[in-house]
């Protein structure tokens, strides 16, 4: 305004003295209202008493007013049971949104923790985790695996690439096969046992189809999950290895195949 | 405040020195029933009432060794206080027949040591050295 001020003042004077001519111009330099609307259209934005008229309520449909009539076609006062306006302006101004919000984080301070402390406390496992994997044997101490290589086959069927260095599992005390016909009817028995049953564990993905396949359960993942190690290639496991793991954890891997069995 | 509540409640049941080494080790003070100790010394405790301990924090293990580490938790003791199993191994049945004369004892978890396992080829070599046999003359 500051900046206009001079010719403002010399247009002002010419123009209150010939206000008649120009009575648009004169209304704007005269008053500090808002700009005049044209006095022919009529006003359908706002309505007299400053709320929001029917086309401006079509125009935000979103923030469209909720309207109620009674039987006699009597306005109701939808906001009537809430809150006032100086409510909501005393919730505002006074931060009470942020202060219960604060006072939500204070008493979870107070509240008993409930992180596991993890190698003192561990969370729920189930009986068919899926973890490092073993090689089983019978009760009487003879290994279940039979060379059969169908974790071998069902890992290549997958495309999984740890199984492809799991072949031809096979008993050390393999008898060699009688007759063909006996060898159909149970599986095939490698007749030259080869001790070879290597996992890259690096590379499997635990997703259990190997112990799945295994018909005799020789194979089996434990729920032994803290195998980590500082080098890659203790990672890679043997046939002893294996058999080692199912060694020491056969009473667990029993009990959990045993009370999981009626599902399988 | 009930965990503060809890705080000093296990501590007046375990007792000071308990409380410090819980301080050193688990850094919570906890208090239980002693289920049982395994063959390396470790304590196993639970408690199952869910105002004292929350619900996933019940059981805990006491660890005998001053260099802890989860694998040194035997595997039947692992199978409870992973709770896939509600007994503890003495006590649970089909785990005490499962139990074989043949099993190896438990070793932790030995990377990083000379225990460390190495993989090893277990096939027999496919070339073999040749070994000059000089048949017999007639």
């Amino acid at each position: 305004m500051s900046r206009l001020l001079v010719p403002v003042g010399v247009f002002r004077s010419i123009v209150a003295s010939n206000a008649r001519a120009f009575p648009l111009i004169s209304h704007r330099l005269q008053s500090t209202h808002a700009h005049r609307q044209p006095q022919s259209t009529p006003n359908y934005l706002e309505s007299a008493d400053g709320l929001m008229g029917d086309l401006t309520a079509r125009k935000h449909r979103h923030a469209r007013t909720v309207r109620q009539f009674d039987a006699q076609g009597n306005e109701l006062d939808v906001y009537k049971d809430g809150p006032s306006a100086i409510d909501k302006a005393v919730h505002l101004f006074f931060f009470t949104e942020i202060l219960r919000g604060m006072w939500i984080v204070l008493e979870q301070f107070f509240r008993p923790p409930y992180t596991i402390s993890y190698p003192f406390e561990k969370g729920p496992l189930s009986p068919r985790f899926r973890g490092e994997h073993a090689l089983r044997r019978y009760p009487s101490g003879e290994e279940r695996c039979i060379g059969k290589s169908s974790c071998k086959n069902i890992g290549k069927l997958h495309q999984y690439p740890m199984l492809l260095q799991l072949a031809n599992f096979a008993r050390p005390s393999a008898q060699p096969r009688q007759s063909p016909s006996k060898a159909r009817r149970v599986w095939t028995v490698r007749e030259e046992p080869q001790n070879m049953a290597d996992i890259d564990m690096t590379k499997c993905i635990y997703c259990g189809f190997c112990q799945e396949a295994c018909p005799v359960d020789a194979i089996v993942e434990t729920q032994n999950q803290e195998f980590s190690t500082e080098n890659r290639e203790e990672l890679l496991y043997n046939k002893e290895k294996l058999l080692a793991n199912g060694d020491r954890a056969e009473a667990e891997i029993a009990a959990n195949l045993r009370s999981d069995h009626v599902y399988r | 405040m009930p965990s503060l509540q809890r705080y000093l409640r296990s501590i007046y049941r375990v007792g000071f020195r308990a409380f410090w080494r819980q301080l050193q080790y688990i850094s919570d003070a906890k208090s239980g029933r002693l289920v049982g100790t395994d063959q390396f010394g470790n304590k196993y405790y639970e408690n199952y009432n869910a105002e004292e301990e929350v619900p996933g924090r019940h059981r805990w293990v006491d660890f005998a060794q001053h260099h802890y580490h989860a694998s040194q938790v035997p595997p039947e003791w692992h199978s409870w206080i992973s709770h896939i199993r509600k007994d503890p191994p003495n006590e649970d049945a089909s785990m005490v027949a499962s139990r074989q004369p043949w099993q190896q004892p438990w070793t932790e978890n030995l990377t990083g040591t000379r225990g460390a396992y190495k993989p090893y080829n277990t096939v027999a070599p496919k070339i073999n050295a040749w070994e000059p046999k000089s048949a017999p003359r007639a």
